[in-house]
């Protein structure tokens, strides 16, 4: 111990030991963390592996599928190349079809230019045709009614005839009854008639309708009811009378006859023969007059 | 024999002092290696 040798190695040891315990305290102060950071290391690498076994699966699958859709798109597209070579023939065709389609075009325009001047003109005609239709129906509904006017008139004088044709073939038998009438009385119907002769009266009865007088109350005109188709004829004098409750006839006045209608009459009451008011509904006759004209 | 001297030298308390450290270290390695479970790592 007392050579400088063994204080120098005493020294060392001592240094040494001391570095010993400092490290081997520091080990075990820091270990604990060290193992929990393994662990933790360790768990992520293994789930870093799974992921990384998973991503290499699924790439696989999605490159198998990428592939098969590849191979597919690739088919699609051969397809459609194809289909693309086939489209631009039948475009070129097409275009040649609508080249030949434009000439044709073309020449239908023209054509319709030309239709479209003869439509013009077809128009133009068949107004001026409606036109002349129209004036031909106008003149047509003038005829048609023109001919319903003539075939009335031609009714009518039909009517009449027939009418005349009776009356003629009454007044044949009336002459001929006449004839034998005067050969009875030994008279010559050839013989001339000499002066004038009295018209005939016929027997005719009515009513009056209306009577009225004139401004100044000095003559009283009569509406009887009969007319011409009754006999009745300008100048004709008819008696106005009135029938009593116990049928007695009461006379009133005479009228002479100054209008005559086919149903109608207007006589003028004769002043001098009134013997009372004529009223409507009072009758006229022919009967009672002896001297009628 | 040869008389010697007995009295301890401050190289004696030295020489205690890093016995006492190397106890000290081997108890910390003990210690440490149990906390491991005494696996070597591998």
């Amino acid at each position: 111990m007392n050579n400088i040798v063994s204080k120098i190695l005493i020294v060392a040891n001592l240094v040494f030991s001391l570095c010993f315990m400092c490290f081997a305290g520091a080990v075990y102060s820091f270990q604990a963390g060290w193992v929990q950071k393994h662990e933790k290391a360790a768990a992520q690498v293994s789930s870093t592996k799974s992921q990384l076994d998973d991503a290499i699966k699924q790439k696989d699958d999605q490159t198998e599928k990428f592939t098969a859709d590849l191979l597919k798109e690739k088919t699609r597209a051969d397809i459609a190349e194809a289909k693309e070579a086939g489209l631009n023939q039948n475009l070129k065709q097409a275009i040649g079809n609508q080249g030949n389609a434009e000439k044709e075009r073309d020449k239908h325009l023209a054509d319709l230019l030309v239709a479209q001047k003869e439509a013009q003109a077809r128009v133009t005609e068949t107004n001026d045709a409606r036109a002349e239709i129209k004036r031909l129906r106008d003149q047509n509904n003038d005829a048609i009614a023109i001919r319903r006017g003539l075939e009335d008139k031609n009714l009518q004088m039909e009517g009449q005839l027939a009418e005349a044709s009776s009356r003629e073939s009454q007044f044949l038998k009336e002459i001929t009854r006449l004839n034998d009438l005067l050969r009875l009385n030994k008279i010559d119907p050839r013989d001339p008639v000499i002066g004038p002769v009295p018209r005939l009266i016929e027997p005719v009865d009515g009513k009056v309708e209306d009577s009225r007088k004139n401004a100044s109350r000095s003559q009283e005109n009569v509406l009887i009811s009969v007319g011409s188709d009754d006999g009745v004829f300008k100048g004709l004098k008819m008696t106005v009378y009135r029938t009593s409750d116990d049928g007695n006839a009461n006379y009133l006045a005479t009228i002479k006859i100054t209008d005559v209608y086919p149903d109608k009459a207007v006589g003028l009451v004769l002043e001098e023969t009134r013997n009372g008011t004529i009223e409507r509904d009072d009758y006229v006759t022919t009967k009672f007059g002896s001297n009628n004209l | 024999m040869s008389q010697q001297s007995s009295d301890p030298t401050i190289y004696d308390g030295l020489m205690f002092v890093s016995l006492g450290a190397v106890i000290v270290g081997i108890v910390f390695l003990i210690m440490a290696l149990d906390g491991y479970g005494w696996s070597n790592g591998g």
